[in-house]
């Protein structure tokens, strides 16, 4: 007996070789698709791509689609098409997609990635952008020194979107329990952690463990603080600097002294704030989300410190102009900017509806988002000004290079041999040096 | 063709003749065109499109792998623009202090891998083989760190040992073991990443012992028994020779899982602390997403998969060996 198909007969008009023939057929559309480059023959009225980061948690994301889905495009420009794009392999993500020009018209991503493609020569310069918005105020509303911290010698790769900055909070109740006033520099902070110290309580709080590159970025900020750095002025690595040598002294005898726990080299970002909830962290280096990560108790108790003066009498420290970049391959760089200048006069939400996004690039913003909010406002009026970029002391601007130490392996290792007192400062510069030297 | 009867049948088939009449491998006339051998051009036809899915999915990724690692390319290049190398990013990869160490690593992490969770799956596979109450419960359970996604089981350990608050550094300070730092310091790091690959590890090895223990005939045991052999002698004489084939077979999986192990490193320690658990997988991810160069980085996979081939290759030679005997 023939065995029928429980979906019904095949018909009889069609054929093996109907059935071989519209296989292959379709095998051969896939692969043809699979091969044609995408992207050719853009023009203005196309969708516009805006790929955008997950700066914040859902309530970001739902905001910012929000915002992009009120984009009404001029006549003869193309809608907004939003995506997110995660953190997870996003270099690659991008660098594949640009590659194969089925990229974004527009987007943010990491703090270095401009600089990347546009070395390959893949980014629509910000110029003409930045002039326009000198006419309708926006240019003037950045934050001071911003904007040109992502100027290349070939023209803007970027312009600012949101700020991450390096700083000192500290827990007033702990501060009173032990007598001490917050620190203004280096040697009050060692009377502090001395302090702290007597009642068990780390005054050094800092992680550098799996997923936590805010440890080696405090080190570089101590470094700046001390009015170094990691790169001179042609962009190349220049580690070994007395003032660095001196800054990791420091740090150095901290751990020594027993200020710093001896696990932070390994601690996870969720490790450092089990500390500070657990009252056995009395400060700590972060980021300006940190009363975010701990528990409400705690997080009432943080208070944001004045910035640190050195030993040689400087302030200073590390920040992270996260940014916005237009490509080359887009519909248009017309409708790239009318759709970015859309963008920075409605993007206010964002902070004032508190999506979890970092410091605000605009000064407006700023004013509107955290008047009520002390904290916010010192680390805006008082850390941004003196922060540096990574490229310093030889750049106050972002580049390439900057790639080969941020988040790197060379970093942690360099982080973590300070941090758990396993080396001299001379060496782990060294050995710093020689990694970015050679990456 | 005569249909002939169930004993001629039987004949046919003890004298190896198909039911067609013709033994197997003898050359067919250019006459003898059965449905099945009309049907032959067909079917190869039929198989083109999962040939060319096999080839874009498995052949081009590893010819494309092997075409990066001769050149000096980025994420974002492609072949066409990235400059030829030759076999300079191989030669700088193996000369390299790193590539060592990690390779050494890697070597300790995959023999404690393997061997420690095959003695402990093993244990609890002649301990469940025993009449013990609850044994299907127990089973479940032992299973959990198998079937829990890897990222909860990293969390639950960093949890365990990662501050001084954590469980196991206070139950260690009970007994007057203080300041156990067991992620920061280097040795500790690598003893305790490799417990945690054993410990997600031994439920495989529990399950494919189980399977072998479960085909060996108990008899064997009684006449071992009779011939005056001890427990251990059984094990050892009986039950190890019996269920070898199977063990070999876990050893070549447990050695591609544990080389190939990246999640259980890197949510764990990263690496760190200062490179002490960077395995060979953690170094190619480095060199990859991290410096950015996909050289050194397919250079270090390729060089994994021709140790894996060789390893693999050596190990199923061992189990054809067993099968022979």
């Amino acid at each position: 007996m023939n065995q029928q198909s429980s979906f019904g007969p095949v018909p009889a008009s069609i054929s093996r070789r109907a059935v071989l023939g519209a296989g292959g057929a379709a095998s051969l559309a896939l692969l043809l698709a699979a091969c044609s480059p995408g992207g050719g023959g853009s023009t203005a009225s196309q969708p516009l791509k805006f790929w955008n980061m997950p700066w914040g948690p859902t309530s970001f994301l739902n905001e910012d689609k929000r915002i992009v889905a009120g984009y009404k495009p001029a006549s003869g420009f193309g809608v907004a098409q939003y995506r997110q794009v995660q953190w997870a392999n996003f270099t690659q993500t991008f660098a594949t997609a640009v590659a194969s020009n089925t990229g974004p018209a527009v987007s943010s991503g990491g703090g270095t990635q401009a600089f990347s493609f546009e070395s390959e020569g893949k980014i629509a310069y910000a110029d003409d952008l930045l002039a326009a918005w000198k006419k309708n105020g926006i240019y003037d509303d950045f934050l001071p020194g911003l904007v040109d911290s992502l100027k290349t010698k070939n023209g803007y790769a970027a312009v600012p979107y949101n700020l991450d900055v390096r700083l000192l909070w500290y827990n007033k109740a702990l501060l009173e329990s032990v007598g001490a006033t917050p620190p203004t520099d280096w040697t009050s902070f060692e009377a502090v952690c001395k302090a702290l110290k007597a009642k068990g309580i780390y005054g050094y709080g800092t992680y550098s463990g799996a997923g936590g590159a805010t440890g080696q970025h405090t080190l570089v900020s101590h470094m700046i603080n001390n009015g170094g750095g990691l790169f001179d002025a042609d962009q190349n690595p220049n580690c070994v600097t007395p003032e660095n040598i001196e800054a990791m002294d420091w740090v150095l005898g901290l751990v020594k002294n027993g200020y710093v726990d001896p696990r932070a080299a390994s601690y996870t970002p969720a490790n450092a704030y089990t500390q500070m909830n657990d009252k056995k962290f009395g400060m700590i280096w972060d980021s300006s989300g940190t009363p975010s990560q701990v528990d409400a108790a705690t997080a009432s108790d943080l208070v944001v410190a004045d910035p640190l003066v050195g030993p040689s009498g400087k302030k200073g420290t590390l920040f992270f102009p996260n940014n916005i970049m237009m490509y080359k391959n887009a519909p248009s760089q017309a409708a790239s900017e009318a759709f970015l200048t859309y963008y920075y006069q409605n993007m206010k939400s964002l902070w004032t509806k508190k999506t979890g996004i970092g410091l605000p690039p605009l000064k407006s913003i700023a004013s509107a988002a955290f008047a009520d909010d002390p904290n916010t406002t010192k680390i805006i009026d008082s850390w941004q000004p003196i922060g540096k970029t990574f490229g310093a002391p030889g750049q106050d601007t972002v580049f390439l290079n900057l790639a080969k130490a941020d988040g790197t392996q060379p970093m942690f290792n360099f982080a973590q041999s300070i941090l758990s007192g396993s080396t001299t400062a001379k060496d782990a510069l060294a050995a710093l040096q020689k990694a970015l030297t050679s990456a | 063709m005569s249909i002939g009867t169930v004993a001629e049948r039987l004949q046919q088939a003890r004298r190896g003749v198909g039911v067609s009449g013709r033994r197997p491998g003898t050359v067919r006339s250019r006459g003898d065109r059965t449905p099945l051998g009309r049907a032959r051009g067909t079917l190869a036809l039929f198989a083109i499109p999962s040939l060319l899915l096999l080839v874009l999915l498995n052949v081009f990724p590893v010819g494309y792998a092997i075409i990066q690692s001769v050149q000096d390319g980025t994420p974002s290049t492609l072949p066409t623009e990235a400059p030829f190398v030759g076999f300079a990013n191989y030669v700088n990869v193996v000369t390299s202090a790193q590539f060592l160490h990690a390779a050494l690593f890697t070597l300790a992490f995959t023999i404690c891998g393997v061997f420690g969770s095959w003695i402990i799956g093993m244990a609890f596979a002649l301990l469940l083989r025993t009449r013990i109450p609850a044994n299907a419960a127990f089973k479940v359970l032992l299973l959990l760190p198998w079937i829990v996604p890897v990222v909860v089981s990293a969390t639950a350990w960093n949890w365990l040992v990662a501050t001084p608050q954590s469980p196991l550094p206070v139950a260690l300070s009970a007994i007057g073991v203080t300041n156990a730092n067991f992620l920061g310091d280097p040795v500790l790091a690598q003893i305790v990443v490799i417990i945690f690959k054993v410990w997600i590890s031994f439920p495989f090895m529990m399950m494919m012992m189980s399977s072998a223990l479960a085909s060996v005939d108990l008899n064997v045991y009684e006449a071992a028994k009779i011939d005056g052999a001890t427990q251990w002698q059984a094990l050892t004489g009986v039950t190890l020779p019996i269920v070898s084939r199977t063990t070999y077979i876990s050893w070549v999986l447990m050695t591609i899982f544990c080389v190939n192990d990246f999640p259980t490193i890197f949510l764990l320690t990263q690496g760190g602390p200062v490179n002490a658990t960077t395995s060979l997988i953690v170094l190619a991810y480095q060199a990859a997403f991290q410096d950015q160069q996909t050289g050194p980085a397919t250079a270090i996979a390729i060089l994994m998969t021709v140790v894996l081939v060789i390893v693999s290759t050596v190990l199923y030679r061992q189990i054809k060996k067993v099968n022979i005997e």
